[in-house]
């Protein structure tokens, strides 16, 4: 058995992508990874941590350490800043890389001086990570052969604007969750863009773009309960005094420990099982919404500093040009489809897996799971097994 | 692995059979990868077969002809590998040794059927299915079943065809919180009663849960074939006879009964009782809900608190069957990456115990989070396995003796790095960081050019419960102005109490300096992630500027 001197390149270098060119890397098996954009980690580096007084299993420092494990391996080439333009299959894989258009420019004036005079755009000059330092996307793409592929491209965040009642884009205090979590990362704490000062009252709005008819979105996205709470519980851990509602169809878990977490959640948060339509302008950026209680149907008008879009999963933009090339379908919903129905890394094109949110929406830990599964179906591909 | 500076390494030779633990399908699916790696596999089954206690994988979880037949298959190609010895009615009674060299002691029946050496072990735990009639104050009857009695009927052509113009009410979320997999089995079966003629289905539920594939389609699916759901926060009221149930409808404002000819009552799926057993006996660590798994994101997804001791499947939560396949993937994946050919390369010195010094207290044995010290009977003293060690140094910090030392992070070498850089400016502020996490947030800090204090003088340690008390009033001693124990946050810590261990130092140390007349401020426990390079800078300035009040160390020479 022997996958030695094999080649596999993984497309995305989020934290599917991550995790299975670290497990490909230990069994041996070089890998190329490709990523568009000029940092690895994807969206989850820009995750921040949300424990209190304990861990709250949110997996964000998971990405980290993968981004570490991966940056030092002697046997992962990173080819950031690039994009797969054409792939042939000739045993292997030929595979020609172009640059990307999704490289953002990495300038942010200041930052070589001080930090804290724009944490958000410092923390984007240095890619969200220290891990990310040494990566030189500037490098003319070159042609790659391999031998197998594992596509890692992820997802799209909702574009909240679609949503244009709740006028995201228009207030300021209008954010989504990954902006909310961004903040986090950047400044260690919650701040309302408008004015920079703590937020005294914060809703949270659940499903958007998941779970609606309407959007055709009919699938829900996992993660925004899970980040929703726990981004509530780390506010009020900072700050006990801050009035939170959430409001939601169905909430759903975090993980084993969700029965007690909820019942936490429960006392220091307001629920609200409905969701609201509007977010109305007030004075000094406040916003306003409109909802009718569950208890006695009494319509409630209330104001909040701030409101948070929890925004969902939804396919990668060029998931329909990705699956063009490497030949390989999309599910009713955009998402790759999987060719098996137990194992959900396996498609049509045999050699090519699937790792991560390219199949449909998942957590960080079931991302990770997701890519070794997929780092281990293309080792036995390569014959490492029988 | 940390990353240890010797350049000497060592071979050790391990045992490359590998034992699974349970024959449901998380474990038959297991034992197949891992044999398809060439690896000798004993699949012990505590029952008389094969594919778990479930008599019908099939309705539990709702699974078409097709993927029963894979099901079958899979546990048939089993029972036939030639390196699957196959053992049912079989359980452990006894486990010994150490990762790589485990000695396992297997019974049918009480009687001892073998005794083994394996390198590794997978446990590969069913779920229980618990009715949940008794939260609603039912008993089950003709008139009242549970899930899994309906499942039963629907498999029943006459039985089903009896269903014909009923009313049929579910009950669930009020018993549990439940989950997707609770949530799939009863809206599979609305979707079947729907399309039964003149059957009529509602379902009081509280939260839906939909997080997981295509849930939120068979939701949309029976809502489409006519069923009702009526979602509520708190349970309905429901007649001890289970003739009436009602509800306050918030919309028309006035309570609203139902009579149906059947409640369904849900049923919850949990961690095997059997569970603490096997902790107990591998010494693996448990979660507050029984499952085999510590709450903890370094065991993502399939690892344990022991190398070579894995957990998959209902072992470690309550899964569907695209999860189990991963989760049994991952494991061969694991299995392959422990034991390799057999042969395993390791730093020599990575964790070294003194003979002359160790009264063979046993400490060591008792604080080890990852079970690799044992002992050696001819000469009465502890041993490190430099194949389970982990070299977190919380034994290193714990042993009464001080008789070991972790390779690259010895006393020596770690008071020499301190000591060493405590001239220049002031105030001097020494942070032990442990390597996981806190050290990474204060490189991110000092790279991204956060403000950090002057004098800081970072500490990196393998996990925090290799900061002996002795560093600490060394420090102090020495010349520090002001030191930080920084770790990961609870829950999160690598080798799971090193924050704990390194908590109560602080507190002794603090209570030290207190009794000599010191402030206790000079010294502060925290916790961080490798991510929170912000959160480092504020707490390190916030340090810094509590020092320059105190002014400077009295006990500066």
């Amino acid at each position: 058995m022997s996958a030695d001197h094999k080649k596999v390149m993984v497309i995305g270098g989020g934290i599917a992508g991550l995790t299975a060119a670290w497990e490909l890397s230990k069994c041996d098996v070089a890998v190329d990874l490709v990523e568009k954009s000029d940092h690895l980690g994807g969206h989850a580096i820009q995750y921040c941590c949300k424990a209190t007084e304990e861990c709250r299993q949110c997996g964000a420092c998971s990405v980290e350490k993968m981004l570490k494990n991966v940056v030092e391996a002697p046997n992962i080439t990173v080819h950031c800043g690039v994009e797969v333009g054409r792939v042939v299959r000739n045993g292997g894989f030929e595979v020609g890389l172009q640059a990307s258009s999704a490289a953002a420019p990495a300038a942010a004036p200041g930052c070589d001086q001080r930090y804290e005079s724009n944490p958000l755009a410092c923390a984007a000059a240095h890619k969200f990570s220290k891990n990310n330092a040494a990566l030189d996307c500037g490098r003319a793409p070159a042609d790659l052969t391999v031998d197998a592929i594992i596509l890692a491209s992820g997802f799209a965040p909702f574009d909240a604007t679609r949503k244009p009642t709740y006028n995201y884009g228009k207030l300021p205090n209008v954010v989504t969750g990954l902006e909310l979590e961004r903040g986090v990362r950047a400044s260690g704490r919650v701040l309302r863009p408008s004015d920079g000062q703590a937020p005294a009252k914060v809703a949270f709005i659940q499903c958007v773009g998941s779970r609606d008819e309407r959007l055709g979105n009919l699938w829900c996205s996992h993660v925004c309960c899970p980040y929703a709470l726990r981004v509530s519980e780390l506010m009020k851990h900072h700050n006990p005094e801050i009035d939170i509602t959430v409001f939601y169809m169905d909430i759903q878990n975090t993980g084993n420990n969700f029965p007690a977490f909820y019942e936490k959640c429960k006392q220091d948060l307001q629920f609200v099982r409905n969701i609201p339509v509007d977010v109305y302008p007030m004075e000094d950026d406040r916003l306003r919404m409109r909802y009718t209680t569950e208890s006695d149907g009494t319509p409630v008008d209330a104001e909040f500093d701030m409101v948070v879009l929890s925004i969902g999963i939804m396919p990668g933009l060029d998931n329909q040009q990705i699956a063009t090339l490497l030949g390989i379908g999309l599910d009713a919903d955009g998402f790759f489809q999987s060719a098996e129905s137990f194992n959900r890394t396996a498609t049509a094109n045999n050699g090519i897996f699937l790792a991560g949110t390219v199949g449909g929406p998942k957590t960080i830990a079931a991302s990770m799971a997701h890519a070794g599964q997929a780092a281990y179906e293309a080792m036995k591909y390569l014959g490492g097994a029988e | 692995m940390t990353d240890i500076k010797q350049t000497d390494m060592e071979e050790i030779t391990i045992a490359t059979d590998v034992l699974v633990i349970g024959g449901g399908l998380a474990g038959v699916r297991a034992a197949a990868e891992i044999a398809g790696l060439g690896y000798k596999v004993t699949l012990a089954e505590k029952s008389a077969a094969l594919g778990g206690p479930q008599q019908s994988p099939g309705a539990l979880f709702g699974l078409s002809a097709e993927e029963q037949k894979t099901v079958a298959d899979t546990i048939q190609a089993v029972s036939a590998h030639a390196r699957v010895d196959v053992l049912t009615q079989t359980r452990v009674t006894a486990f010994a040794g150490v990762s790589g060299d485990f000695t396992v002691t297997l019974a049918t029946s009480g009687d001892v059927v073998r005794q083994q050496k394996v390198g590794a072990v997978v446990v590969a735990a069913d779920f229980t299915i618990q009715p949940l009639n008794a939260a609603y104050g039912l008993s089950l009857s003709d008139g009242v079943v549970s899930q899994s009695q309906l499942d039963a009927l629907l498999a029943d052509k006459a039985a089903k065809a009896r269903l014909g113009g009923k009313v049929v009410a579910f009950l669930v979320g009020f018993g549990q919180e439940g989950n997707p997999l609770v949530m799939k089995r009863v809206m599979k079966s609305v979707v079947a009663l729907a399309a039964i003629e003149g059957c009529t289905v509602y379902v009081y539920v509280n939260n839906i849960k939909v997080a997981a594939d295509s849930l939120e389609k068979l939701y949309m699916e029976g809502r489409g074939k006519g069923a009702i759901y009526f979602k509520l926060t708190e349970a309905p009221h429901v007649s001890p006879d289970g003739k009436a149930i009602t509800y306050r409808d918030l919309v028309v404002r006035q309570d609203v009964e139902l009579n149906p000819d059947l409640i369904v009552v849900e049923e919850a799926l949990v961690a095997d009782a059997e569970n603490r057993q096997v902790a107990e006996l591998l010494r693996i660590d448990q979660d507050a809900w029984n499952f085999l798994q510590s709450d903890n994101v370094h065991r993502f997804p399939i690892q344990t608190n022991r190398e070579g001791v894995f957990v998959l499947g209902a072992s470690r939560g309550i899964q569907d069957l695209p999860a189990v396949w991963t989760d049994a993937e991952n494991t061969a994946m694991a299995v392959k990456g422990f034991l390799g050919n057999g042969t395993k390369r390791v730093p020599k010195g990575k964790a070294v115990v003194d003979n002359g010094k160790c009264t063979f207290c046993l400490t060591c044995y008792r604080c080890c989070p990852h079970g690799a010290i044992y002992w050696v009977a001819e000469s009465n003293k502890a041993v490190i396995s430099p194949v389970a060690c982990q070299t977190c140094g919380i034994c290193a910090s714990e042993c009464p003796m001080d008789a070991i030392q972790i390779g690259g992070f010895s006393d020596t070498e770690l008071k020499a790095e301190f000591l060493g850089n405590l001239a220049g400016g002031d105030p001097r502020i020494v942070a032990f960081c442990c390597q996981n996490s806190a050290f990474e947030a204060g490189q991110m800090a000092a790279q991204f050019k956060m403000t950090l204090p002057a004098g800081l003088q970072m500490v990196k340690v393998p996990c925090a419960g290799k900061v002996d008390l002795d560093y600490i009033l060394t420090a102090l001693a020495e010349g520090a102005d002001g030191v930080l124990v920084l770790t990961c946050h609870e829950g999160n810590c690598k080798s799971e109490r090193g924050n704990t261990y390194a908590s109560w130092r602080v507190e002794d140390a603090q209570r030290m300096l207190v009794e000599a007349g010191y402030e206790k401020d000079r010294l502060r426990f925290a916790t961080l992630a490798s991510n929170m390079g912000k959160e480092f800078s504020t707490l390190l300035m916030d340090m810094e500027a509590r020092i320059k009040e105190l002014g400077l160390s009295p006990l500066k020479n």
